[in-house]
Parts: structure tokens; C-alpha cells; sequence
């Protein structure tokens, strides 16, 4: 089962080493590192990184971030492993790293491509995985957020996040797994079916969730939240 | 894919390919000659001094300019890059032909080239006397090459790491993004040989900003002698792009330094036409690199000789 959960934004940008020599965001990369400590800190067997790839799979505990995908150059390393590790998953990884973790870590992928059905017994089976299991879900909002934005501006974008927020927010994750697919496809919500897996895995739960960052200070929809479960 | 590529590779390497003839309109081309190509945008919001050449008067004394700068090119366009207000094909016609024929009238021998992904946008600006058509969008349009075969056009084939016209790039990566460069440029440029295009008339792009983040700019900038050594001419466009503006932490209107920086190592590493808004100082750079590389003789070299 799940003891504690939190939530990040699968943004490269979180990754010092992809932004150049300017800090870039730090109260949002602090967010999610002291997100990331908690999970490190809860007491759970291991920790299970959860996001959206181009399939509902298992990767292996090895696999971690191909920094030079994103930022290639003389000197960049790829990574051991096996290659085709969704980002969302390497930067999870790369966070649980920084945050100071050294145990054991599942990684899981869910795919936008699989029905909301499927994403859900995939978190559910991820929940099941260890008597005691911290989740670190790496997942965005709306890439559709202002007329910067990746996708440019959409004007449903906005209330879609502060649905998501709500929902998160007051622990009735339940909303998340009903919620319009093809909406959040529309919106550029990349991570919504790692939510929807995220929703699964809490099921039953009752939680106390703490935002430590919302915003969309470059178009994307971020939220940063850590989710204890009181019984 | 390599299938594709190997049979393009025997269908392009005519004769005047391997001796590295570009040919545009009726000009011809050697590989050591560097060209510039002014931006004419017919736009109210373009990036670079948005709505500037908006009014047709203001863009003909823009023509002017550049032709007196030393452009080799004029590339006449009717949409920004970035995602805004839909225009039309219709309307990107109104915007671009018309001023296409007023400037094939007035410069008969000027080279111009039309800046569009559309195919039925490239067919107007073609029928009123274009010589090349630029796509800066990855063949998203698979017409474009019949049009460019139709009426002995050029066409320029580029990378947009699959990008739909007027997409801003989300997190994109590459396993190796010069190799996905090459293979898309190349395997377009067999497709427009494939369509008739004169191989000689068949240029290749890597699109900087298109499809990639700074970093991915930067690598491409810094192995471009990899899509010099394939053989197709090379058109860069650097001109006050986002990757310069990042790199520098510059804003738009600060970044001719950092353009004219990447102008010359493009040219060093066997760039031939070099898309830009500030022709002059564009080429100055190219007549310096030419002149470095022992291809064009001093102006006046009287230092210590007198």
C-alpha cells in the first residue's frame, strides 16, 4: 500500500544541468525537492516514481535520465540501462536522487494511449507492489496555459489546473479518474494519465495534502504537493 | 528509411551535385560562394520588429535595402513561425503574390524566394516569379515539391523534428539530434528529386529553433560540417533566433552579436546561404570568413606593403 505520495511537474527544467548558468525557478525546484525528501523520509520499503510514457510498463530500477537527449554537447554522458526511459521517470529519479534517497525505486510508466481503465490498474498493481510503498508522481498541467506557452493559450486551461488543484488539493482524488481524457489531450496535460494512476493507487485512502507550488510561470501548468495518508 | 535515403542518394548525385552547383533562378552557384538571403516579412506580428514591412510600401523599400546591402535573395513570407491568429491560405496569398510579382518587376534578375509550408501558397508565389520556395516546416506539405518541379523552382528541405507548422517545440529531445538532422534533410531532398525537382535546385536546412531547444541549436551549429559534407547546399537561419537570445540572455532586439558569432562558424563549416534581417552586417561576416578562407581577396591590402 501507499504511505505517503507526492506530486511534481515532469519539467526538464527542474534539472540544474539543462538550464545553463542562471538559476532558473528555484522556488520551484525547492518545492520539489522538499517534496522529494519527505517521500525519502517516510519510512516505506521503496519508492515508486510514477509518469506518462509512450507505454504502461515497468522499467528497470537502473534506468535513469538521458540528460544529453535534452541537452547534447561535447562531454555529455548518456546513461547506463537499458535507453527509452520516459523523462518524466528519469527526472522523478534524478529528484529522488538530489533529494538524498538511496533505497530501493520501482519505476512505472502510463500511457495516454491506454484507457483511464488501464492506467488505473496500473496504479493500482503499482500500490499493491510493497506493504509499504512512498509514490513520487511526476506530472504536469496544461502546456496551454498563455499565449507563451508551448501550445499557446488555450481558455480552458486554467480552470482544468484549478480542477486538478481541487481535486489534489482536497484529497478527492476520485474526480481524477472520471475526468475528460480528451480534454486533457486537447489541453497538453502530457502527465494526466500518470494522475489517473495516482488516483488508483490512493484509493481508500484518507489524505492530507499539502501544495507547496502551483503556478505556470512559463505556460505550463506546475503543481507541487505532498499527500500523507491518515487511515 | 536508409532504403529511402540510399535510392535518393544515386537519384541526386547528378553530375553538377557533385561539383556542388546550387542553382537559383537563373543563377548558378559555386560551393565557396556565400549568399544572403533578406527576410521580407509581410506580417503585422513577426518576432523581429513585428508589423515593420507589414504595409507594401514599407516592404518594397525594405526590398531596396536589402538589394543595396548586398542581398543575394529576398525570401518573402506571410505567416510567423509562432502560433497566433490563423491565416488562411487565402489570405497568406493576398499577403505574399502580389508582392512577389512587384518585385520580380521591379529587380528582373533578383532571386526571390517564397516563405511558406503550403503548397498552394508556393504555386501563387511561383506563377508570380519566385525561384525558390522555403520551407522551414519539414515537408509538412508533401505537395511542395510537384510545385517546385511545375515551374523550375528550388526548394529548400528542413528539419522540424516532425513539428506541425506554427508549433512551439515541448520538451523535445534526440537521441542525436544532428543525426536526425541529416536524415530528415536528406530523405526530403530524395523525395523532392523523387518529385522532379533539379537536384541542383535542392537546398538543406536544419531549421534552428524548429523542433529544438538552445541546446539542441547550439550542437547543430557546432556540427554543421555534418550537413555541409552530404553533398546538398546548406541554408542556415539564424537570424535573431531564441537559441541566440537564451545563450546570451539577450532580448529580440540585442542579439545581432551573438547571430553574427553563429553566421561565421556556420560559413566556416561550409554553410552557403544565410537567412537574415541585418544584410549588411550578415555580409560583412561572409565577405570576412570568405576572406579568411583565402576565397576572396582583400578589398584594398596596403598595410606594410607601401
Amino acid at each position: 500500500m501507499i504511505v505517503a505520495a507526492a506530486l511534481c511537474p515532469a519539467a526538464p527544467l527542474l534539472v540544474p544541468a539543462l538550464t545553463g548558468a542562471e538559476p532558473v525557478a528555484p522556488d520551484l525546484r525547492s518545492a520539489c525537492l522538499a517534496a522529494a525528501a519527505d517521500l525519502a523520509e517516510a519510512g516505506a520499503d521503496a519508492v515508486a516514481v510514477l509518469g506518462a510514457g509512450s507505454q504502461t510498463r515497468r522499467w528497470d530500477r537502473g534506468s535513469g535520465l538521458d540528460l544529453a537527449a535534452f541537452a547534447p554537447g561535447p562531454g555529455a554522458r548518456r546513461p547506463a540501462g537499458r535507453p527509452g526511459l520516459p523523462y518524466p521517470l528519469g527526472i522523478g529519479g534524478w529528484l529522488l536522487t538530489e533529494a538524498g534517497y538511496r533505497g530501493d525505486r520501482l519505476l512505472q510508466s502510463v500511457s495516454a494511449q491506454d484507457s483511464a481503465g488501464r492506467c488505473a490498474q496500473a496504479g493500482a498493481a503499482l500500490a499493491a507492489a510493497r506493504p509499504r510503498l512512498a509514490l513520487l508522481v511526476m506530472a504536469d498541467g496544461s502546456a496551454r496555459r498563455s499565449l507563451k506557452a508551448p501550445g499557446y493559450f488555450d481558455d480552458r486551461s486554467e480552470r482544468f489546473d484549478a480542477a486538478v488543484e481541487s481535486a489534489i488539493g482536497s484529497g478527492a482524488l476520485g474526480w481524477l479518474l472520471s475526468a475528460d481524457r480528451r480534454l486533457a489531450g486537447e489541453l497538453m496535460a502530457t502527465g494526466f494519465p500518470a494522475l489517473q494512476a495516482l488516483a488508483a493507487a490512493m484509493a481508500g485512502g484518507r489524505l492530507v495534502t499539502q501544495v507547496r507550488y502551483s503556478g505556470a510561470p512559463f505556460g505550463v501548468g506546475y503543481l507541487v504537493a505532498s499527500l500523507r495518508v491518515t487511515g | 528509411m536508409a532504403v529511402a535515403r540510399r535510392k535518393g542518394a544515386r537519384a541526386g548525385m547528378s553530375e553538377a551535385r557533385e561539383q556542388g552547383l546550387l542553382k537559383l533562378g537563373a543563377h548558378s552557384f559555386g560551393p565557396r560562394d556565400l549568399l544572403v538571403m533578406a527576410i521580407v516579412n509581410r506580417t503585422p506580428d513577426s518576432f523581429f520588429r513585428p508589423g515593420d514591412t507589414w504595409e507594401e510600401p514599407a516592404a518594397m523599400q525594405r526590398v531596396h535595402r536589402a538589394v543595396t546591402e548586398g542581398a543575394d535573395i529576398v525570401d518573402i513570407g506571410g505567416v510567423p513561425a509562432a502560433p497566433g491568429p490563423e491565416v488562411d491560405v487565402a489570405e497568406e496569398i493576398r499577403r505574399t503574390s502580389g508582392f512577389v510579382a512587384a518585385v520580380r518587376a521591379a529587380y528582373p534578375g533578383l532571386i526571390i524566394s517564397t516563405d511558406t509550408w503550403r503548397h498552394e501558397v508556393a504555386r501563387a508565389a511561383c506563377a508570380a516569379g519566385a525561384d525558390l520556395i522555403n520551407d522551414s516546416w519539414g515537408g509538412w506539405d508533401a505537395g511542395l515539391g510537384a510545385v517546385a518541379a511545375e515551374f523550375g523552382a528550388g526548394l529548400v528541405c528542413s528539419h522540424a523534428g516532425g513539428q506541425r507548422p506554427r508549433t512551439r517545440p515541448f520538451r523535445v529531445s534526440y537521441a542525436d539530434v544532428m543525426a536526425d538532422v541529416i536524415e530528415h534533410t536528406t530523405r526530403l531532398a530524395a523525395r523532392a528529386v523523387a518529385d522532379g525537382v533539379e537536384p541542383a535546385r535542392i537546398v538543406i536546412d536544419a531549421a534552428h529553433d524548429f523542433g529544438k531547444n538552445t541546446w539542441h541549436s547550439l550542437e547543430v551549429t557546432r556540427r554543421l560540417d555534418e550537413m555541409a559534407a552530404t553533398g546538398w547546399p546548406v541554408l542556415v537561419s539564424l537570424s535573431n533566433k531564441d537559441f541566440v537570445g537564451e545563450t546570451l540572455n539577450l532580448p529580440v532586439t540585442e542579439r545581432l552579436a551573438g547571430t553574427l558569432a553563429a553566421t561565421a562558424i556556420c560559413a566556416w563549416q561550409g554553410a552557403r546561404i544565410f537567412r537574415a534581417h541585418q544584410v549588411a552586417a550578415t555580409r560583412q561576416v561572409l565577405d570576412m570568413v570568405a576572406a579568411i578562407r583565402g576565397d576572396r581577396p582583400p578589398a584594398r591590402a596596403v598595410r606594410a606593403l607601401a
